[in-house]
């Protein structure tokens, strides 16, 4: 029998003297409960700007994309922006479910699913932006390449953007598939504990008929590995192209060979973000806190710090090149346009380097990671820097182009360019409630699976374990 | 239990290889230098650009060593702990060939050669806008004083992480005591850490290798290089860990932790490979002329095999044949792919450091090899001396246990 075993220096996962009984008690309780009052509120307001989200939008198909103040350089502004930060916020989910998964990270058991479940909600909104951005948007079916009777109108496969289209598509798929596979045996815990017939009806069409059976455990297992070696290339391979969409041109301050791997870094350093403002609020809400330890959050935190340093490696290092390079024009945009704090847009460079790369450092400290307030506050800090950054690559760049007479009038959004942002908010919070009121915010199965190692009670009987000589415990328990 | 070997005795003929290997080197790298050392100016360049491209790839390989001790170190492992000693060991090469990269760099530079460092010729600059825009960062003076604090802080804080381990040899800890000396190494992992993206991340290979092509600059180059030099080193890490094997040491680590090295080599060289194409792929799509003409005799003119070579073992080969499972638990087959993978980023520094000295014609041949064995035999001598110096195991390390019974 394989030893459950690890080290008493390691903070126990799931805190209490627990049996597995009582962890399908704690995570299902909620689901089984009515909501709050506070779900309700929370519940409506996102359910307001969702609306006005689909009225900025009716305004945008109605009158045409003038509604925006998009205008001759600046082609992309909140719209593009808006979707980069949406694409970057999902990746945490895949990080934490597929390659925490790949280097057994216990730790992801606690946060996994609520982090895929934001996935899947955050690739939804940022799919809406270039959705909606075409303008036509009855014509949004042009971009699937298939055999048609328009002629010669094809997609431009040479083109990142249609990159886009597959790389988002295909990676919104796998992770869908991912994060539901996960669900199948806890729908099925909650289904055999319903106590009405519809709810046993619901979840039992929800739980695809899972009984439990070895053979089941056993393709779910290795489902759950076939589909993190997908995630994995996936993941990078979808901030990648959003990089290419950049990166591809000829523009200064986007043409750069470091795009790639530090839109990964960013991608998931915002995602971490977003996980950790969900969580700090989910934990104590639903009374989570033997689940979501502070270890769940202070482990979150390195992850914050680590890649908000990457992130600020590159953009030293782009900023570096700006002049290494003595390229006049990548000069003029790094230097002028961006780290000059009194050009247009200089505000918005200084905004994402005092967000992104100067506050996480705040994370070296093991006092701030473990400090709830601080965390939530960086969270949010975070996430406002990693717009910043967007805003800061898409706009700088574009408003002054290569021939000054085209020069753009500053920009700034209007009302409906804000409200359509507004309104994915609206979307992801009104998926959010609703996820956390009818599914299991927490992987009760990877919970138990956890527990007997990293439980505070089961790692407290280790004692002799701990005791023992190396020579010892290897004679005893090594295969 | 008395079976077991904590302490490598090194074999004799272990010793005699390895002095066989640096003498073969030293006789090489006389014949060079009598042969091409008093060439033509661009034979002289060759020559010590032979030297330049294996000093600085086995500084950065073993310093990667040190590098994946202070990765594990934060990242609170327990896997590696049973075999630790090994890329301990590997790292402790660091100030030697740190020095002789030092020394070689530093000749290069006072001695003016302006074939290797076009930076250097100050009449070249004075008439180029460029260079001379560049001034501020290609200079004797920086590239001096920078180059001596990498070496110099890589090896002090390597130093450091080996000292505070060596605690784990001493007494049984209890858990407070095993807190404080795993936060100990957690602190001076995390220096080593940013010295490391200060330098190995960003600046050094900028100034040692990319300033060669001194007009030509990709953001991309210091991290591509990282990936190069780290999946040599963990290569060499899972050399060493087999080799320990054989002889019947590390009787604590078993196939799962060979496993686990060989998803490094195999997740790492995936790495590489995005870095490359990353990199390659940006500057052929947006096809800059200023940008391309590093690619250009890469590709389409003389280097063209060694540039399909590298991807060929560095990439199709791991790709290939480590992705099976069975393949990273195999211990002929992770040795063979752990020496075609060290090559395989043998020749892509020496594409990188003599594709820009030597455009025309690709001079690799006896040279090269003979002065790869001058380092090779450097290495199998000194890291078996520092696996002899300390016992294999840390036994009292407080996450041992964990690697004992570690599954992958």
């Amino acid at each position: 029998m394989h030893l459950k075993y690890e080290s008493q220096l390691r903070e126990p996962l799931v805190y209490g003297s627990k049996t597995y009984h009582d962890v399908t008690e704690d995570i299902v309780r909620p689901i089984e409960a009515k909501p709050s009052k506070l779900w309700y509120i929370g519940f409506y307001i996102a359910i307001a700007l969702l609306l006005f989200g689909v009225y900025s939008l009716y305004r945008d198909v109605t009158y045409g994309i003038g509604q925006w103040n998009l205008n001759k350089t600046i082609g992309w502004g909140w719209d593009i922006t808006n979707f980069v930060w949406w694409v970057g916020i999902g990746h945490a989910g895949t990080l934490i479910s597929a390659i925490l998964l790949l280097f057994r990270q216990g730790w992801r058991t606690g946060v996994n699913r609520a982090a895929e479940a934001m996935t899947i909600f955050a690739v939804m909104c940022a799919g809406q932006f270039p959705i909606w951005h075409m303008g036509r948007v009855w014509m949004a079916f042009f971009v699937l390449p298939y055999a048609n009777t328009r002629g010669p109108v094809w997609v431009n496969f040479n083109s990142p953007l249609l990159w886009d289209v597959f790389a988002i598509s295909t990676y919104f798929t796998v992770s869908l598939l991912f994060w539901y596979s996960g669900l199948l045996p806890d729908m099925a815990t909650i289904r055999d504990r319903a106590f009405t017939k519809l709810r046993k009806r619901l979840y039992g069409i929800a739980s695809f008929g899972w009984n439990g059976s070895t053979k089941h455990w056993q393709r779910h297992e290795s489902l759950a590995l076939v589909l993190a070696g997908l995630s994995t290339p996936l993941v990078l391979s979808v901030h990648t192209i959003v990089s290419f969409d950049f990166a591809t041109s000829v523009i200064p301050g986007w043409h750069t060979t470091i795009f790639p791997p530090y839109f990964v870094a960013g991608a998931v350093f915002s995602g971490f973000a977003m996980v950790q403002s969900l969580m700090v609020i989910v934990r104590k809400v639903f009374g989570m806190e033997d689940y979501i330890t502070m270890g769940h959050i202070e482990a979150m935190n390195k992850v914050i710090v680590l890649t908000g340093s990457i992130v600020g490696v590159a953009y030293l290092t782009e900023l570096f090149m700006g002049w290494y390079s003595q390229n006049k024009y990548e000069g003029y945009t790094f230097w002028y346009s961006r780290a000059n704090l009194f050009s247009p847009y200089g505000w918005s460079y200084w905004g994402m380097m005092a967000c992104n790369v100067l506050s996480p450092q705040i994370f070296w400290f093991r006092k701030m990671r473990r400090n709830l307030f601080v965390t939530f506050f960086m969270s949010v800090i975070v996430n406002i820097g990693m717009w910043f950054e967007r805003f800061v690559i898409i706009v700088t760049s574009l408003y002054r182009d290569y021939l000054p007479s085209s020069w753009a009038v500053y920009y700034s959004p209007t009302i409906w360019e804000i409200g359509f942002y507004l309104g994915t908010f609206g979307l992801f919070f009104t998926c959010f409630f609703l996820f956390a009121k009818y599914f299991p915010v927490i992987a009760i199965a990877e919970i138990k699976y956890v527990l007997k190692t990293s439980g505070e009670s089961f790692k407290d009987d280790m004692d002799k374990q701990e005791l023992m000589k190396a020579e010892e415990f290897a004679h005893e328990y090594a295969h | 239990m008395a079976s077991i070997k904590e302490q490598f005795e090194i074999p004799a003929k272990m010793k005699t290889w390895s002095l066989a290997l640096i003498a073969l080197g030293a006789l090489s790298l006389i014949a060079g230098f009598i042969t091409k050392g008093s060439g033509s100016e661009e034979e002289k360049a060759v020559f010590i650009g032979t030297i330049m491209y294996n000093t600085v790839f086995w500084t950065m390989i073993c310093n990667a060593a040190m590098f994946f001790i202070c990765a594990t170190t934060l990242a609170m492992g327990g896997f590696q702990q049973s075999f630790r000693r090994v890329p301990e060991a590997i790292s402790t090469l660091v100030p030697i060939f740190g020095s002789i990269t030092l020394v070689v760099l530093l000749y290069v530079v006072f001695s003016g050669n302006h074939h290797i460092y076009h930076w250097l010729d100050t009449k070249a600059v004075e008439n180029d806008e460029i260079l001379k825009g560049k001034a501020g960062f290609l200079n004797v003076k920086f590239f001096t004083v920078w180059t001596i604090l990498t070496i110099g802080l890589w090896s002090l804080l390597g130093w450091r992480m080996r000292k505070l381990n060596s605690e784990a040899d001493e007494a049984a800890m209890d858990n407070e005591q095993g807190a404080s000396f795993i936060w100990r190494n957690t602190v001076s992992a995390a220096l080593f850490i940013v010295w490391f993206a200060l330098t190995v991340g960003s600046t050094v290979p900028w100034l040692w290798i990319m300033s060669i092509d001194a007009h030509w600059y990709s953001t991309m180059f210091s991290w591509y290089n990282f990936a190069s030099t780290f999946v040599s080193g963990m290569a060499l890490i899972a050399l060493w860990v087999i080799y320990l094997k054989n002889k019947g040491y590390l009787e604590y680590t078993n196939q799962e932790h060979l496993h686990d090295i060989g998803k490094f080599i195999f997740a790492f060289s995936i790495f590489w490979t995005y870095l490359w194409f990353s990199q390659y792929m940006l500057i052929w799509y947006s096809n800059q002329p200023e940008e391309t003409i590093y690619f250009k005799h890469r590709v389409q003119g003389p280097y063209k095999g060694i540039f399909f070579l590298n991807l060929i073992i560095n990439f199709v080969c791991p790709l290939l044949i480590l992705m099976k499972r069975s393949a990273k638990r195999n211990y002929t087959l992770m040795t063979f792919m752990a020496v075609l993978i060290i090559f395989g980023h043998w020749i892509d520094f020496y594409q990188e450091f003599i594709g820009s000295i030597s455009k025309e014609h690709v001079t690799l041949g006896w040279l090269d090899f003979g002065i790869l064995s001058f380092f090779v035999g450097l290495m199998i001598f000194f890291v078996s001396k520092a696996l002899a110096s300390k016992p294999l195991v840390p036994k009292y390390h407080p996450f041992l246990k964990e690697s004992i019974i570690h599954h992958t």
